[in-house]
């Protein structure tokens, strides 16, 4: 009786364990979600992406980061925006999930001071004619142009114009325009910054499907983030732009900075593609909604 | 401040020539005359180029700069063109008159000059252009009435706009808020619709992908994205600083078409809800974009009006124009302002007789 009843215990068990194994072995055998099934975050089909007359990956089209990264690179909780008892939820911040890889910005223990009174002033603007209207107050609050690589994250559209020699991306906010210089040896854009600028110089190539774009000669004045995180005139950002599907870039950008953090360090994210039939971005020419708070001291009647 | 570049009319001279046989201008000007041929005209020994995916070559770095004034001068009638020894009188007299020229051009106290910063047009590489006017319909090179309702809402602007023309240099500037200061001093937007010669670095860069041509202009480095797709305008009830354009070929000319205008930032001052603007760009040399516009406003002008404005090929790159970063237009100017109103209220105060001291 008890040989059989093991027998059949054993035999009861057997359909269980078959059916456990086989879950098992197909989640193996998956080195990426079939065509037909829901897709798993982080994981793509093998995709070629279509290539331009020229023979160069075609990254025309217009994308958009989805993080919260703009607010705080790191990760953060949601929090009451300015003003919250007029501006209730439509001012909140959401919180995210951080973009930076290893999860900790390495700033230098001196740096991180400037760090702290940046976003202690985020929202001082001082605008004098001259230099120091950059002491405090986030870039972005002032509608200035938010550098690199904070563009690419801001809530907002982008453009990505490609032609043979240049690529030229357009961002929705403040209208911004970049240009990335894709000809070797071109005698009309010289491979050292010859100005800083907000956006830096930028040099691009393709690495067989990946654009990457070698950008320096920063001014020292944006942000990447409204957490004031920031850098000096020694940036140096190295971006790779990999498509991953007809609907996905997945972005990674290197921020090398010797004067602020003690190492390189990187932050990624994907870029989607936007999908409305007549997409087109629409003008948000922020100029026009920071004057006020730029030039008001300086108006007749600053309360109008 | 005088202009410490005058020199007498005979030293003068003898620069000019020193000047234009220097071998940059000979270079420009061996350069300009192949361009100054009949617009229309194809050099044989040129082929035109073609983007890899097959689209007419536009690319490039130009210059709208012109010495070709908006409306023709009345002694020529309803000439078109200039001989080619009128053309090259004109264009001699540009360079020599840039040597004079200043940008807020007050008689004999010039701001600066703008040789000095290579600013000047020929420096900039703008070739002699045949023609007598920039406006070439009507056919007699003027832009046609304003309707009368145009009139006065000009009129109106003028009175109480900012002031653009700067036509009287001791008015005093009425500077109490940032939107007494022009579109230019608030860095809201430059560059057209339409293209137009401007004050100096009136400079584009023009790429084209399969799908689109984007014109960037060097001030602000504004973008226009010209979609060639053939998809619908944007709706009536979104507004765009710079329209909002088409664009498909025929032939080898791009033509753009151009709505949805914004409200208090039209071409001068046309009415954005009527307005439409038609733009037109053939390459006719290496080195030469015959550009032109059709402006076409019922409510403004009692008919259609175009003009054609070369553009001449420069030297890249475009540098970032970073406005707004650095407006110090619209400090110095409202602070000045300030500074004039409490000038103003003290020496009112004291001729009103309350003592210093109590004020």
């Amino acid at each position: 009786m008890k040989a059989t009843a093991v027998f059949v215990f054993l035999f009861a068990c057997t359909p269980i364990v078959v059916q456990a194994q086989t879950a098992v072995q197909q989640r193996a055998a998956r080195t990426a979600p079939a065509a037909s099934a829901i897709p798993t975050p982080g994981q793509f089909p093998p995709y070629k992406v279509p290539h331009m007359a020229d023979g160069k990956p075609d990254l025309n089209g217009i994308w958009q980061a989805f993080v919260a990264a703009d607010i705080d690179v790191q990760d953060h909780d949601a929090q009451a925006g300015p003003h919250p008892e007029i501006m209730g939820a439509y001012g909140a911040w959401p919180g995210g999930q951080g973009i930076v890889e290893g999860g900790e910005i390495p700033y230098k223990p001196e740096a991180l001071e400037k760090k702290k009174a940046n976003a202690e002033k985020r929202m001082v603007v001082n605008i004098t004619s001259d230099p120091h209207r950059h002491d405090t107050g986030d870039p972005e609050l002032k509608c200035y142009r938010p550098g690199v690589p904070r563009a690419n994250y801001l809530p907002f559209p982008f453009q990505i114009t490609q032609s043979r020699d240049n690529i030229i991306i357009v961002y929705e906010f403040g209208h911004v325009l970049r240009t990335i210089y894709m000809k070797e040896n071109d005698p009309e854009a010289p491979k050292e910054a010859p100005a800083d600028s907000w956006l830096g110089w930028s040099r691009g190539h393709f690495e067989g499907d990946t654009l990457v774009v070698d950008s320096t000669g920063f001014v020292p004045y944006t942000w990447f983030d409204r957490a004031g995180d920031y850098h000096s005139d020694a940036l140096h950002v190295i971006e790779r732009y990999t498509p991953a599907s007809p609907y996905h870039i997945m972005y990674e950008a290197t921020i090398d900075d010797p004067k602020v953090f003690t190492r390189p360090w990187k932050v990624s994210f994907p870029l989607y593609r936007r999908m409305e039939k007549n997409i087109q971005l629409v003008d948000f020419n922020c100029e026009e909604f920071v004057e006020k708070l730029l030039y008001g001291p300086y108006f007749k009647d600053p309360s109008k | 401040m005088a202009n410490r570049f005058w020199v007498s009319s005979g030293a003068l001279a003898t620069m000019i020539v020193a000047i234009l046989l220097t071998p940059a201008f000979v270079a420009a000007q061996a350069k300009s005359a192949a361009a100054a041929k009949a617009p229309a005209a194809n050099n044989k020994t040129w082929t035109l180029p073609h983007t890899p995916d097959g689209q007419p070559d536009l690319q490039g770095y130009w210059t709208s700069l012109s010495f070709t004034p908006m409306e023709r001068p009345a002694k020529y009638g309803n000439r078109e063109f200039l001989t080619d020894e009128e053309a090259a009188q004109i264009y001699k007299e540009g360079v020599q008159h840039s040597y004079e020229f200043t940008f807020n051009d007050f008689g004999d106290t010039p701001v600066y000059d703008a040789t000095v910063y290579a600013l000047s047009a020929w420096q900039e590489g703008v070739a002699p252009n045949r023609r007598t006017s920039l406006v070439v319909d009507p056919p007699d090179g003027t832009i046609p009435p304003l309707t009368p309702e145009a009139a006065k809402v000009r009129e109106a602007f003028r009175k109480t706009g900012p002031n653009q023309d700067y036509a009287d240099p001791n008015a005093p500037v009425k500077a109490d808020t940032s939107t007494d200061l022009n579109l230019g001093e608030r860095c809201l937007s430059f560059g057209g619709p339409p293209i137009l010669p401007g004050a100096y670095n009136s400079d584009f860069h023009i790429i084209q992908s399969p799908g689109n041509v984007l014109i960037e202009y060097e001030w602000g480095n504004e973008p226009r994205i010209i979609p060639l797709d053939g998809s619908p305008h944007l709706a009536s009830n979104i507004h765009a600083w710079h329209g909002d354009s088409r664009g498909h070929w025929e032939g080898n000319t791009l033509v753009v078409e151009t709505t949805n205008f914004r409200p208090g930032a039209t071409f001068q001052g046309a009415n954005a809800k009527t307005l439409k603007i038609k733009e037109y760009f053939t390459r006719v040399d290496q080195n030469t974009i015959e550009y032109k516009f059709t402006i076409d406003d019922p409510s403004t002008w009692t008919k259609p009006w175009s003009a054609i404005v070369p553009l001449s090929q420069i030297k890249g790159p475009i540098f970032e124009y970073a406005c707004t970063e650095n407006n110090n237009d619209a400090v110095n100017i409202l602070a000045g302002a300030r500074a004039a109103d409490k000038a103003a209220a003290e020496k009112a105060k004291k001729t009103s007789g309350v003592p210093v001291s109590q004020k």
